[in-house]
């Protein structure tokens, strides 16, 4: 419509022209960051207890048993729970760590008891290809890990001692998840470490 | 870090690539393909406003969305951001660089609602990326966007010559095609990770 | 009478005369993207039949409002609010579906079925047509993502609306969780949930569109260059103000 009125119009119509669009945008852009801003404060608290819930679920998954989580640490992306049993005794951690995977980062959980051995693996988050890495999320690839001690899971064509066999077709999926899995161990016995020594440090004090 | 770089904008350019492996931008690549010309001129075009989009949303996101706790407006601001970086383009190569608008002026003003570009700023902050590995990782999407362009380019002028069933014809043979560019870009996976071991 | 059979053809148009997907060939990128399993791909048109519906009714209703020269913008404004919106429910009530689309829920803004439906209807019909006619557009794009998951899913992985309690659970708990195909899901043919598959699933079902279309007298589905891109138009434009 304005778009044909413009030769005719003079200078000033075109001013008032582009005064009428600003407006009319500034206007829809207010009354839609309105309506968002409002559906953000509905819908946050929802979000972030969702997001805890499942969090709390795969922690629950990981350690069979565990009454109650403590968090122990946290730092970007990973974090550390220790795993109390109706007593408040430690029973275990719960351990979620990133790495890089075919499809970008994926998070995993890892359940690890006092001995060092793997008690369950959830993948938190995975962005790769269906029907390849994704099928990292199923039982049969992470039900390898249980019982095993973690550290040194090294991922192999078939699955004895301390391998893992790797997803067909996503050799790459089955490492990062692998790697995860190593991490979290190292971190549990590096983390009880640093108490350990935390403690005797204060002890001197 | 030279080595990290280097295997993301590989796998950005082959094992993810953004039109045959991440389905992103295909209105494009199966719309203006049909001529090596075009395919070049859009893929430059789409080149030049990944990276700049970028450079833009990733300074936005990083000391305003997120410290002001505004994450939610991500979607609305990219958008916005893209389109007025487009037009901000657009008016600046027609006023300096006439002979660059000529060459990538029209292919412009679809690259707004083209979800490569969205897709990719979308991406580098899904996966945490610093700047210069987003930079890297929207440059090795942009480079990927127009092999893949160029490739099925070329494979299309030969189609234009072959007999085909009468129902295959135009569109059909055209995406069955694609699927076997497509089928030879999955060979590629692994490769990336073998090179950086 | 004649006004109720004009506004039952907007809405019954988009289911299969002219269907989004395999008619207009609009929104390629999330059909091929999203529909490696049923029940991804039925979140995935539920959540664009919504945005389509509501930004059509919005816009629809502005449509002597918006200036000419800023509608686009105007428009990618509407639709990323609604897609925004629709992004936060689904993150506190559907969770699960977040994780499935991941990046390609955002990218709905982008779907040009929504800004092509905006264009060519929304901005010159009235309010309730517009809401019919982006209805029936949504459902035809659910039905078009719901073939080619069906075969994607039943051939590619062995299953059929595996993680649908996901979706269902919407409506409180449900135990339904799909069906698991005998002898298909231990030798899958991986190929169809990859991204070739994708393409030749999409290839074969436009090609039977085209022949259920030609039987019954109609055009066969075509590849007119930019001609369904919702920037065509502007971009015609602008490049001929370049060259005055």
């Amino acid at each position: 419509m304005s778009t044909n009125e413009i030769p005719a119009a003079g200078k000033k119509k075109g001013m008032r022209d582009i005064l009428v669009c600003a407006l009319a945008l500034f206007i829809i852009c207010l009354v839609s960051a309105a309506a968002l801003s409002i559906t953000n404060s509905i819908t946050k608290d929802r979000i972030i207890k969702v997001e805890e819930e499942q969090a709390d679920n795969a922690r629950r998954k990981v350690i069979p048993g565990a009454e109650s989580f403590e968090l122990c640490e946290l730092d970007g992306g990973t974090s550390i729970y220790a795993a109390l049993d109706t007593d408040g005794s430690v029973i275990g951690y719960a351990v979620s760590t990133t790495d890089t995977s075919y499809g970008g980062e994926i998070a995993v959980m890892t359940g690890i008891d006092m001995n060092g051995i793997i008690t369950g693996v959830e993948i938190l988050t995975i962005n790769d290809t269906p029907g390849l890495g994704m099928n990292a999320k199923n039982e049969s690839f992470r039900n390898q890990f249980r019982g095993k001690p973690g550290g040194g899971l090294m991922v192999s064509g078939d699955a004895s001692g301390d391998e893992i066999q790797a997803i067909t077709g996503a050799t790459k999926t089955s490492e990062a998840v692998t790697r995860c899995v190593n991490k979290a161990s190292a971190l549990i016995f590096g983390a009880d470490n640093a108490a350990g020594k935390e403690a005797d440090g204060n002890g001197e004090e | 870090m030279t080595k990290e770089l280097l295997a993301v904008l590989l796998t950005a350019i082959l094992t993810q690539n953004f039109i045959l492996c991440r389905f992103l931008g295909i209105c494009p690549f199966l719309g203006v393909s049909k001529k090596f010309d075009t395919a070049i001129g859009m893929s430059v075009a789409v080149i030049l406003v990944m990276v700049l989009a970028t450079a833009v949303c990733y300074p936005i996101n990083q000391y305003v969305l997120v410290p002001k706790d505004l994450e939610y407006l991500q979607t609305i601001v990219f958008i916005l951001v893209i389109a007025s970086l487009v037009q901000l383009v657009e008016i600046i190569l027609r006023k300096y660089l006439k002979s660059l608008y000529n060459a990538l002026g029209i292919y412009l003003p679809l690259i707004t609602t083209n979800c490569a570009v969205l897709g990719v700023v979308l991406l580098n902050i899904g996966n945490n990326y610093n700047f210069i590995t987003s930079i890297v990782n929207s440059l090795g999407g942009g480079v990927g966007f127009m092999i893949a362009m160029i490739m099925f380019s070329g494979v299309r002028e030969r189609l234009e010559t072959s007999d085909i069933p009468r129902f295959l014809r135009g569109l059909p043979i055209t995406l069955i095609a694609a699927a076997l560019t497509s089928c030879s870009f999955l060979g590629f996976s692994g490769i990336v990770d073998n090179i950086f071991r | 009478m004649e006004k109720n059979k004009a506004l039952s053809h907007e809405f019954t148009k988009g289911l299969l005369k002219e269907n989004p997907v395999f008619r207009l060939v609009l929104g390629t990128c999330p059909t091929l993207a999203t529909s490696t399993s049923v029940a991804s791909a039925i979140g995935m048109g539920i959540a664009v039949t919504i945005v389509l519906t509501c930004s059509n009714i919005v816009i629809s209703a502005l449509r002597r409002v918006i200036p000419d020269k800023v509608r686009i913008p105007a428009y990618i404004v509407i639709i990323a609010s609604f897609v925004t919106v629709i992004q936060m429910l689904v993150k506190a009530f559907v969770p699960a579906l977040d994780v499935s689309l991941g990046v390609y829920l955002p990218l709905i803004v982008v779907n040009c079925i929504i800004l092509g439906r905006a264009e060519a209807f929304a901005s010159k019909n009235p309010v309730l047509a517009s809401a019919l006619d982006g209805l029936g557009m949504g459902i035809g794009f659910i039905f078009a993502l719901a073939c080619m998951s069906t075969i994607r899913e039943v051939l590619g992985s062995g299953t059929f609306l595996a993680g649908i309690k996901d979706l269902l659970q919407v409506f409180g708990e449900v135990d339904f969780n799909g069906f698991t195909i005998p002898w298909l899901s231990e030798h899958p043919m991986t190929i169809f949930v990859l991204a070739p598959g994708g393409f030749f699933v999409f290839g074969c079902m436009i090609a039977l569109a085209n022949r259920v279309a030609e039987r019954s007298g109609r055009k066969c589905a075509e590849l007119n260059g930019c001609g369904s891109c919702p920037m065509a138009a502007s971009c015609r434009m602008t490049g001929e103000e370049g060259r005055k």
